[in-house]
């Protein structure tokens, strides 16, 4: 932060990833969202968060959902991990070198959520809109308690965020999660099994390891945040009917019945 | 949406004043010390840590300095998000608070721990004083930063405001967007939102030499006797045989 440092480099104007390389005059540009400050209860709209580990269903679940709270004529935006402008790319690169502690990680993983909900979710809620959660600050709380950060700290670090309207948990065994990851990819992903851990050098016991470890935080979390708590076994049908019946009544939508359309079909199953 | 948009964390309800003291005495868990400058621009610091870090040098003491500067872990997110104005009070105090975590987990307490004499230009007061004028509530920041060690001294160099400001004016014409505080819409003017950013800055500082135990320094004294009295402080408050190399 030192002025005297760096001028000439941050002095250079480019249009950074996506801009059109306009840049608004000081003058006429907009003072940033005010989260400090936010009144919740002003806001109107709904925030929905779906949480629970790799492999649970979640995003198939969202995308069901977002379909059919189109059908009853609800607009949607969906948010989800590292989709920030600000900082998303920058935590895939920080992720694929792996040369980063858990504490910098975790702040940058911060950094990505606050950046989306001042600039995507709090205007998402003020326009009236549902909010689909795909994972919330709970899987970031989760994350950072089963690496040693202490949960106090992340609760405070979490302070400023939103509470959601509603949030569900899709819970699932560990080996099912497993089973699923596999269907998806053929390989199981550095993080996914905890491996910057060291819990085993066996990777089907370093994934059922770390992810048993982030469901035990799931269950203190959903006890002190009162989640609702879905069986994530049961199929895709089976659960998404649930989460609908409960977003009917929270949305007041009197009816819960939905066929997916084609395009989604080769998920309900 | 619900009433209250904090969550709840009962284990933060201390009020900050009284973490603040308990963060008073350092924590001794390792062999080195830490010694950091704070300050508003123009206000001497710099200076006066660079001629204390030549007199430790050339007196043959095991010392490392450090500076509150974007690692290449978060320039390219900082770059964008300045460029583009995107960074709230929020998100510019969170990546930050990351490239802060980087250079203490990786430089900072490992060279503390391995019995060095670490010297900061800037530390996380720099945080608490700037996010703190940019509205981030104070508990909130606290927490934070609760993971960096507590200094075993800590100077802070404090001007007049009108003096600190024009040695940095009048020395350079363009300041950059946010280092004016051009994001709270203080002034349309550059120097002058400048001017009373750092004002606002000032008044944190202030705040903390009670809560946070800042030795205070003069900043209008000639450089030399500043100079003086601080190697005065530092011989006074640590220990510095310790960081002689064994011989």
């Amino acid at each position: 932060m030192s002025p005297r440092k760096g001028n000439k480099k941050n002095g250079a104007r480019r249009p950074g990833p996506g801009g059109n390389g306009a840049q608004p005059s000081p003058e006429t540009a907009a003072p940033p969202p005010p989260l400090l400050g936010v009144k919740a209860s002003e806001l109107g709209g709904t925030l929905i968060v779906v949480e629970g580990t790799d492999g649970s269903g979640r995003s198939t679940q969202i995308s069901l959902l977002t379909e059919w709270l189109e059908s009853e004529g609800f607009a949607v935006q969906t948010m989800g991990l590292r989709r920030s402008n600000l900082v998303g790319k920058d935590i895939d690169g920080l992720l694929a070198r792996n040369a980063v502690t858990r504490l910098t990680l975790g702040l940058m993983y911060a950094t990505d959520f606050y950046d989306q909900l001042e600039h995507n979710i709090i205007p998402a809620l003020r326009s009236g809109l549902v909010v689909l959660a795909d994972r919330y600050i709970y899987t970031l709380i989760a994350r950072g308690a089963v690496r040693g950060i202490g949960r106090d700290y992340l609760h405070g670090l979490y302070q400023l965020a939103l509470i959601p309207d509603l949030t569900f948990w899709l819970n699932v065994e560990p080996a099912v999660a497993f089973e699923r990851e596999f269907k998806k990819s053929p390989a199981i992903s550095f993080w996914e099994a905890g491996r910057d851990m060291s819990l085993s050098h066996n990777l089907y016991h370093s994934f059922i390891r770390y992810q048993g470890m982030v469901r035990r935080e799931f269950e203190y979390l959903a006890r002190k945040h009162a989640f609702t708590e879905v069986n994530g076994h049961a199929g895709v049908p089976a659960v998404n009917a649930e989460l609908r019946r409960q977003i009917a009544r929270h949305l007041k939508i009197r009816r819960t019945s939905y066929r997916p359309s084609p395009g989604l079909m080769h998920i309900w199953r | 949406m619900d009433e209250t948009a904090l969550l709840e964390a009962p284990e933060m309800e201390q009020p900050v004043a009284e973490a603040a003291r308990a963060r008073r005495v350092p924590r001794r868990e390792y062999p080195g010390a830490l010694i950091v400058v704070e300050g508003i621009d123009g206000s001497g610091k710099s200076t006066q840590l660079y001629l204390l870090k030549r007199w430790l040098e050339i007196g043959g003491y095991r010392i490392h300095f450090t500076e509150w500067n974007s690692s290449p872990l978060v320039k390219s997110a900082t770059r964008r998000g300045k460029q583009r104005k995107l960074l709230t009070p929020v998100t510019f105090s969170l990546l930050h608070a990351a490239d802060f975590a980087d250079r203490c987990e990786r430089q900072i307490l490992p060279l503390l721990h391995g019995g060095s004499l670490v010297l900061a230009d800037r530390y996380i007061y720099t945080a608490f004083a700037r996010d703190g004028a940019r509205g981030c509530p104070e508990r909130w920041l606290r927490n934070l930063y609760r993971f960096a060690p507590v200094p075993d001294v800590t100077f802070y160099f404090r001007a007049p405001r009108e003096i600190a400001v024009n040695r940095i004016l009048s020395g350079r014409p363009r300041l950059k967007y946010y280092e004016a505080g051009m994001d709270l819409n203080l002034a349309f003017d550059r120097a002058e939102s400048f001017r009373l950013f750092q004002g606002l800055i000032m008044e944190q500082y202030d705040r903390m030499v009670v809560t946070d135990n800042f030795v205070q320094m003069d900043g209008t004294v000639p450089v030399n006797t500043l100079q003086k009295q601080m190697r005065e402080i530092v011989r006074k408050r640590v220990d510095l045989k310790r960081f002689l190399p064994a011989s």
